[in-house]
């Protein structure tokens, strides 16, 4: 039987649907739209199973809303099941299909192992003040107050001191959160190059995060996973705006200002 | 915006005043240098950046010219080829990183250039790499006979008879710098400087490690003390020391047992699944320590339903107190901490198990760092001095034992540079401050290790954030149940659509060949 014929036939029509269908669901959304910058994710299997089930109710309203193929479809199903010289093949599935759904359900109840989900919000809330070395600093509309003319040049250099003696070791060398010591902790250290962490923040929430760390987070943060220390205890306030200055320059990004945070809403 | 300026016009000036034949300093190379490494390397290349002070081994000195991972002789300058190596692949065990993925061709390549302005010596012709045959295949006699010449060329002397780095040298070592150096672990091939494949190791061999006390052996093939193909030998052999990087897990799976291993060496913990647990330096709160000596713990875990056992098996070059190692200490401390005063008093390798007082039921959890006061964690605490004691955790300064009757035990031993450690206990105790072992539940767990010739104690030691301890429950009946009457139900509609259509047409259908 030539390939065409199997192309014509209604029965594998539906087969072929069905398996580019489940390839491109599978694969096709996670690693096609990276090919052309679009950032994408796989999917979970409750929505594999739902966009299936979507596809197979749609290729069986095509096959049966004609009778003739409705016939040709069900013909190689029939045939399966009935004729003589398909014997093997019957006893063969009887055997195969039985033992797979045995295995699934084996899969599906025995014992799992994995470490209860962590779910963490990046960007927690922040607070509208800080408490910082017994003064009230206000966050919103707080700006760096290094970020003016001629203090900047001295302040990266301090920055560049603090972040190499502090920061290093786990937000790393290229500022990529892949320090030396980064492996040990989990959640892993922040990267702040590219467009997804500090250059979505306004210089104020960077440095709410320096200053009060891991144990600072409020609880949808993880508080008690963080190894971010509390950074008021060991950096001066200085010190901390001068980091935030080299942090923004050494990564090539700009902090978010108040009129971009205010025009989109703070999150 | 500014600085960057300010660094190109700098190297644009320095570029137009001196351009030695062999080592160009580009305005690329300058501008990278400036930006990327002179923080740790210093601005003039002597390794005493701000952040020097912060690690060790301490960044590399470029005006000397000596540089560990070559493929030229033994005091020979490097290569190009070997330093654009360095550059690209840092140099694992260390802080340096690889830059390959974060700097262009051009800009590694003129980085190379500008780091050899930074010594005189490479104004001299450059060298090429030392010649020599491949590998021969490996087997078991070559692998003993490379065990025999690990021996005879005195390898175990600094690396020791296991290769943990404990020979009877290790603690006396130091670099061109007078700065203390471990002997490397050969069990630990994920931390050599120059990565470790078989071919790695032998050039590490012929060609030593300028800087640091690793010889060079190519002179005993000179002098055919040895040939060749046994130094290829000892390359095998310490390559086999070295298995795969280990994978880390989150959860360590406690597997259920008829009979719980009973000591720290019980044939037993043979059939039990080891987990692997990578430790950093505690950099968190003060006192921080930047040097540990323990980077990973294995844990393994079994019950039986009314006990749980852990041994926990570390690397650790010294078994502490041990006044062999107090010069060790007194070094590290001079250097890792110059305005502490080393204390005279010999101190304990140390490590603790840490988990919270009760499985938490939410995602909350105590704080990751021996917890907070008012949120506590239960410890089992092991000392080399003084045996294990279970201890209530408020802080990292502040740990009390809890009293009141013990169910635990503990054994552990020490050999060829590694403790293994064994813990247990009763699942379910009368007291309230020692955590409740349920099966079937992950049980957040965290371990910190200290090495006490190293230094190590209190804050400054090694640490770990939180995995799980998953102590396995029996499987029931039901659970083998299910699939069997998956099968079943399956198997019956099959027949039963088969029979059906066979009715509907009329018995067999055609016989082959009817028609």
């Amino acid at each position: 039987m030539s390939i065409n014929r199997y192309l014509r036939h209604p029965f594998w029509q539906a087969i072929l649907v069905l398996v580019i269908a489940y390839v491109l669901i599978e694969y096709g959304i996670p690693y096609l739209p990276p090919l052309i910058g679009i950032s994408s994710a796989p999917v979970p299997q409750s929505v594999v199973l739902q966009y299936m089930l979507t596809v197979l109710a749609g290729v069986l309203i095509w096959v049966s809303d004609n009778e003739e193929r409705w016939a040709r479809f069900r013909e190689p199903i029939r045939a399966t099941l009935v004729d003589r010289d398909k014997r093997v093949l019957r006893i063969a599935l009887l055997v195969i299909v039985p033992l797979l759904t045995g295995w699934l359900t084996f899969r599906a109840v025995r014992q799992t192992v994995a470490a209860p989900p962590s779910l963490r919000s990046i960007h927690p809330a922040p607070p509208s003040s800080i408490t910082f070395r017994g003064q009230t600093m206000q966050l919103a509309g707080l700006e760096n107050p290094l970020r003016e003319g001629d203090l900047m040049a001295e302040a990266y250099r301090v920055g560049k001191r603090v972040y190499y003696q502090n920061c290093l070791p786990c937000h790393g060398d290229a500022l990529s959160g892949d320090g030396h010591y980064a492996h040990g902790f989990t959640p892993a250290p922040l990267a702040f190059t590219g467009s997804s962490t500090i250059a979505q923040l306004t210089e104020s929430f960077v440095f709410w995060r320096i200053a009060k760390g891991g144990p600072g987070l409020p609880r949808e943060g993880t508080p008690w996973n963080s190894a971010m220390p509390a950074w008021e205890d060991i950096l001066s306030e200085d010190e901390i705006w001068s980091v935030i200055v080299f942090l923004y320059e050494q990564a090539g990004v700009s902090p978010r200002t108040w009129e971009e945070a205010e025009g989109s809403g703070e999150h | 915006m500014s600085t960057k300026g300010f660094a190109i016009g700098v190297a644009l000036s320095a570029f137009v005043a001196a351009a030695p034949a062999a080592a160009q300093e580009t305005p690329v190379g300058k501008a990278i240098y400036d930006k990327w490494c002179a923080e740790c390397h210093g601005e003039d290349g002597a390794g005493d950046g701000s952040a020097a002070a912060y690690m060790l081994p301490q960044p590399r000195d470029f005006t000397t010219g000596l540089y560990q991972i070559r493929t030229t002789p033994s005091g020979e300058l490097p290569t190009d080829d070997d330093i654009l190596r360095m550059i690209d692949e840092g140099m694992p065990g260390s802080a340096m990183p690889g830059w390959k993925e974060y700097l262009s061709d051009t800009e590694r390549n003129d980085l190379v250039q500008y780091l050899k302005t930074f010594s005189p010596f490479f104004e001299d012709e450059a060298p090429s790499p030392v010649e020599y045959g491949g590998p021969p295949g490996v087997n078991e006699e070559g692998l003993a006979e490379g065990k025999e010449f690990y021996d005879k060329i005195e390898c175990w002397k600094c690396h020791g008879q296991a290769g943990r780095g404990d020979g009877p040298s290790a603690p006396t070592l130091e670099d061109d710098w007078e700065l203390p150096i471990r002997a490397t672990d050969l069990t630990e091939g994920w931390n050599f400087n120059g990565g470790h494949t078989t071919e790695a190791i032998f050039a590490r061999l012929m060609t030593g490690l300028n800087g640091a006390p690793m010889p060079s052996f190519a002179d005993l093939i000179d002098a055919e003390f040895m040939t060749e193909e046994q130094l290829w030998r000892v390359a095998q052999y310490v390559k086999s020391l070295s298995p795969e990087t280990p994978e880390v897990r989150e959860v360590v799976r406690a597997a259920l047992v008829e009979t719980l291993p009973t000591s720290v060496d019980d044939p037993a913990w043979d059939a039990i699944e080891r987990f692997y647990i990578p430790l950093v330096g505690q950099i968190i709160v003060e006192p921080r320590w930047f040097a540990p000596t323990v980077d990973g713990v294995w844990a393994q875990a079994a019950h039986d339903a009314q006990r749980v056992a852990l041994r926990l098996t570390w690397n650790d070059p010294s078994e502490s107190p041990n006044p062999e190692w107090e010069e060790w200490r007194q070094r590290v401390v001079s250097v890792m901490e110059p305005s502490v005063e080393a204390t005279d008093e010999l101190l304990s390798d140390a490590l603790t198990v840490q988990f919270p007082t009760t499985i938490p039921e939410g995602m909350k959890r105590p704080y990751f760092l021996m917890g907070a006061q008012d949120e506590p964690v239960y410890l089992l605490s092991w000392n080399s001095g003084g045996g294990a004691t279970e201890a209530l955790g408020r802080g990292m300064n502040a740990i009390e034992p809890i009293g009141g009757a013990s169910t635990l035990t503990t054994e552990s031993t020490f050999d060829d540079g590694q403790w293994r450690l064994y813990l247990s206990r009763d699942l379910i105790t009368e007291s309230a401050d020692r955590l409740a072992i349920e099966t079937g539940r992950p049980i957040p767990m965290a371990i910190f290790a200290w090495d006490g010739s190293n230094g190590e104690s209190g804050t400054q030691g090694a640490i770990s954030t939180w995995y799980f301890l998953y102590l396995d429950q029996p499987t029931e009946n039901i659970t083998y149940a299910f699939p069997v009457v998956a099968v079943l139900l399956t198997a019956v509609l099959g027949l039963v659509i088969i029979a059906r259509a066979q009715r509907a047409t009329g018995g067999g259908g055609p016989e082959p060949g009817s028609d």
